[in-house]
């Protein structure tokens, strides 16, 4: 038998490991996985009102979703926002990690920390952030009348722009980290090297710097967007009542329609159409990368 | 090819000056190494060549265009960086062809040219692999031909070696060496390996602290090193301290008397006698004898090399040096260096007036 | 010199980007925090004046300091629990090398891939079938909300804890065995102190995810057992004015604080 790991003599004994990662594994298999499976097994059951919830293996609550035009609306919606903000937060993230990356200021680790710290005080403080920014009396209305560029209000908190741009700002800092430490492992030199090699700065950019940052532009798309597609806080408190995206719509499920198995259907709809999505924008992103 | 001009070339990081007023030519198909210790400004003036690093005073000329101000794309040199820099993500070829596409030469003619560059460094069969799937002494062979392939004007080269392991290293900078000459390449090369700007180049410019210390083929620089820096930096050498006594007559501090050959270009007064290991030789014994500087003393330390054994020894005076003797002869002779030695033996040292070399002291 | 006019210009854009994104990211905590301060209760700009009363406002408003004592209970409970199970975890996950390694670590890293309110929803359903089969009442308790926080912290702990145990070099506990050092003794001296950045950041990560988490608290919360940031959310659909401002200020001092301590000890660039 081949050793993969070399035991030092009189070595530790195998019953070690499972002792260390049990108590881990059993919380998180009792607290996510069978929960989660109970929850899949519920979106099978039946609701019956004024019943509650009735044993059954159905997929109707799945059918429900995809014939109801409210619904398909909410998950249409959802995914254009999760793309909208994805690609700009990928166009606008890029620069600033590339910044990140090639800098030798001794501001960068200032400049790391301020990108984390708004990831660290949450989304809800931060929604609250832009609804003073964007509100009929907030500081951008302010400045447009101060101006004279308008005597009425514009109308932007409550409107799916304003959701895009409260989602954009907190997903940024998790795209800019994922492509930083991505370009951090691309040595300068090759860059150098095409540049040597009679290649403009732009095409440096889009012949070696852009490949090369593949993986990290794959990484950062994917986390990113699953991140937008989950977003709660943000299209609730930016969005107001009438603009409804999938997480907000499977609370009211839960909380103010108690319909468990129809909210059951809605999170596996969720999840099953952003990994969808992931998988299918993945592989056309590395079959592009590998031509 | 063409020659490269450097005037008055300097870089200053704020108030910190890199490269101090360097003056250099290389002459067309010459090979000219920048050697120094690291920090010696010596990369940073190969960087401002290919144009990476802006120039802060001087022009830098390739053939008869001033390319100062021209950035690194607009320049026609070929870099071979120290870490071969290969695209990662693009297989052989596509590395080689790179630059011919930047220079929109024909699909046509890329072809032919990229094969015939990977044939001259006999990697041919290797066009397909990506660069990862080669051995270090194959990456620089493509990042050879990559940069070889647009037929650069200068040929500029980063401690191409420094990443290659001892063996290959040798044979590396024989090809080296063997292409550059063949295609007349003006080529100027970084190190700060001695040994390899010796066998190498035809002319080598020594650097310290941003500044030249000296410029001039493999034998000057040893023979007629300029300072005391060059003496020390290039070979070995043994010092002495003192001071011009008379014309031709050197006192060390310990009161040696040395005849050497003054061509009265040394300093006057305080100075500094190099003397290189091998010009000296041992006598054993300490018999007065006669001729000029026979000094006694005793062996402190024998350091046997194979080829040669490294002899230290305390003279009567207090001062130590290092003598060379190569063992040309077989061990059972008697005159066989390892033979006869060990610390403690009483042993004279002599080298001839014309070995010992008058320096100015190093700055303090 | 036309090198440097090139350069500059480049330069000076990707400066100007740079700049942009930034005041973009830090718009909403900078005005939030401005507007705390804030004399007239109706915002506007700007302001007639500015006061710290909304400060003690907040602690009239019951929800808020009630809200406060929860989260800081929940984050530090979970992160001690979730911090000293996250590396036994990592240090059997780097060390040892058994059947299902591979699964055990996607395993433990899957918290962090399932969105919060799908889980949160998956739990708040779990904990209610556990109350009507078991009569263990877990939904809106301090004990419902630490379980699922330390479900939340331990990805976290198992990832930073797992890349410092990984850059130790393993030569240097061989060094201290052959010293003399027993496996125990090298581990406390040696390889546990060389963990300490890792463990240090595991436990401000820890802590900050579950006491600024929302979308998992959502549905395990109670009337009167609600965590700040769900008081807070509760608060702005109804109205935003200077008191909520404070509110969030206060929650960004506590998080800056923390993050400043932090880097004293291990500098975040590096391990985030």
């Amino acid at each position: 038998m081949s050793v993969a790991f070399e035991e030092a003599a009189g070595g530790r004994r195998r019953s070690v490991a499972p002792a260390l990662v049990g108590p881990a594994t059993i919380l998180v298999v009792l607290v996510l996985v069978l929960p989660m499976a109970i929850l899949f097994r519920y979106s099978l059951n039946q609701f019956v009102p004024g019943q509650f919830m009735v044993e059954a293996v159905t997929i109707a609550n799945y059918v429900r979703f995809f014939t109801d035009i409210y619904y398909i609306n909410v998950l249409w919606t959802t995914v254009q926002v999760a793309i909208a903000c994805t690609v700009i937060s990928l166009v606008l993230a890029f620069p600033v990690a590339y910044f990140l990356a090639r800098t030798t200021s001794r501001f960068k680790s200032i400049l790391v920390i301020l990108a984390v710290f708004p990831l660290m005080v949450g989304n809800v403080v931060r929604a609250a952030g832009w609804m003073v920014v964007l509100g009929n009396d907030g500081v951008v209305n302010a400045v447009l009348r101060w101006i004279g560029l308008v005597e009425e209000p514009v109308k932007l908190l409550y409107t799916p722009t304003a959701v895009i741009i409260g989602i954009i700002a907190v997903v940024l800092p998790y795209m800019i980290l994922t492509l930083q430490s991505v370009l951090e492992g691309i040595d300068y030199s090759v860059e150098e090297a095409a540049l040597n090699l009679g290649a403009k700065p732009s095409t440096t950019f889009f012949r070696i710097v852009l490949p090369l940052a593949m993986p990290g532009v794959v990484a950062g798309t994917v986390l990113v967007f699953i991140l937008c597609m989950n977003a709660y806080a943000t299209p609730v408190l930016l969005g107001g009542p009438q603009f409804k995206m999938m997480a907000p719509a499977l609370y009211d499920q839960i909380a103010r329609s108690t319909n468990w198995p129809f909210g059951a259907a809605l999170a596996f709809v969720l999840m099953a159409t952003t990994l969808t999505l992931t998988i299918v924008s993945t592989t056309v992103m590395q079959r592009r990368m590998r031509r | 090819m063409s020659q490269v001009s450097l005037r008055r070339l300097a870089k200053r990081f704020g108030s910190f000056t890199a490269v101090d007023d360097v003056d250099l030519d290389v002459r067309e198909g010459e090979l000219v190494a920048l050697l120094g210790p690291s920090g010696c400004g010596k990369t940073t003036t190969l960087r401002m060549i290919a144009g990476f690093i802006a120039a802060s005073g001087g022009r830098i000329l390739i053939g008869d265009q001033d390319v100062t101000d021209l950035p690194p794309y607009r320049r026609n040199t070929g870099m071979v960086f120290q870490g071969y820099a290969l695209f990662p993500h693009m297989t052989v070829n596509q590395n080689v062809a790179f630059g011919l596409e930047m220079r929109k030469v024909p699909r046509a003619e890329i072809g032919p040219r990229v094969a015939e560059a990977l044939r001259l460094v006999q990697l041919d069969h290797l066009g397909e692999r990506m660069p990862r799937q080669l051995s270090g002494g194959q990456q620089q062979r493509v990042a050879l031909a990559r940069a070889l392939v647009i037929r650069p004007e200068v040929f500029l080269l980063d401690e191409p070696l420094s990443n290659l392991d001892a063996k290959l290293r040798l044979t590396v900078r024989v090809e080296i060496r063997q292409l550059q000459q063949a295609l007349g390449l003006t080529t100027v090369f970084v190190t700060h390996d001695q040994e390899e700007a010796l066998t190498l180049a035809d002319r080598l410019v020594v650097m310290s602290q941003g500044k030249v210390q000296q410029i001039g083929t493999p034998t000057e620089l040893y023979e007629r090193p300029a300072n005391h820096f060059v003496a020390d930096f290039i070979g070995r050498s043994n010092f002495l301290a003192g001071t011009v006594s008379a014309p031709g007559r050197f006192r060390s501090r310990g009161g040696l008397d040395i005849a050497f050959a003054d061509d009265g270009a040394g300093p006057r007064g305080e100075g500094v006698l190099a003397i290189r290991p091998e010009k000296a030789s041992l006598e054993a014994g300490t018999d007065a004898g006669t001729g000029a500087n026979r000094f006694p003393g005793t062996v402190v330390f024998v350091t046997y090399l194979g080829a040669a054994t490294e002899v230290r020894v305390r003279l009567a005076s207090g001062e130590e040096v290092t003598v060379t003797r190569h063992n040309a002869t077989p061990l059972d002779d008697p005159r066989h260096a390892a033979g006869d030695l060990a610390p403690g033996n009483p042993v004279t040292v002599v080298w001839p007036p014309a070995a010992g070399l008058l320096l100015a002291p190093p700055p303090a | 010199m036309t090198i440097d006019i090139a350069r500059h210009w480049r330069r000076w854009a990707l400066h100007a980007v740079v700049v942009l994104v930034y005041l973009f990211i830090l718009t909403p905590v900078i005005f939030i925090g401005w507007i705390s301060f804030f004399s007239n209760e109706i915002i506007a700009f700007p302001p007639d004046g500015y006061t710290l009363r909304w400060f003690s406002n907040v602690w009239e408003q019951r929800v808020f300091a009630r809200g406060f004592v929860m989260s800081l209970q929940v984050a530090f409970i979970s992160m001690l629990i979730g911090v000293s199970l996250g590396t036994l975890a990592a240090i059997a996950i780097v060390r040892y090398r058994f059947p299902g390694r591979d699964t055990l670590n996607m395993l433990l890293l899957s918290p962090l891939i399932v969105p919060g309110i799908v889980a949160g929803t998956a739990l708040y359903i779990f904990y209610i079938q556990i109350d009507n089969y078991l009569e263990w009442r877990l939904q809106a308790t301090l004990e419902g909300l630490v379980l699922a926080h330390v479900m939340l912290t331990i990805p976290w702990t198992v990832r930073l804890v797992s890349a410092s145990l990984v850059g130790i070099d393993r030569s240097v506990e061989d060094a201290a065995m052959n010293l003399g050092a027993n496996r125990w003794t090298t581990f406390r001296r040696v390889t546990f102190p060389m963990m300490r950045a890792g463990l240090v950041a595991a436990a401000l990560f820890s802590f900050i995810t579950s006491f600024e988490n929302l979308e998992l608290s959502l549905l395990l919360v109670g009337p009167g057992r609600t965590t700040l940031p769900i008081a807070i959310l509760q608060y702005l659909e109804f109205k935003v004015d200077p008191t909520i401002a404070a509110v969030s200020l206060i929650q960004i001092v506590l998080i800056g604080v923390l993050m400043l301590i932090t880097d004293r000890f291990v500098k975040l660039s590096r391990v985030v």
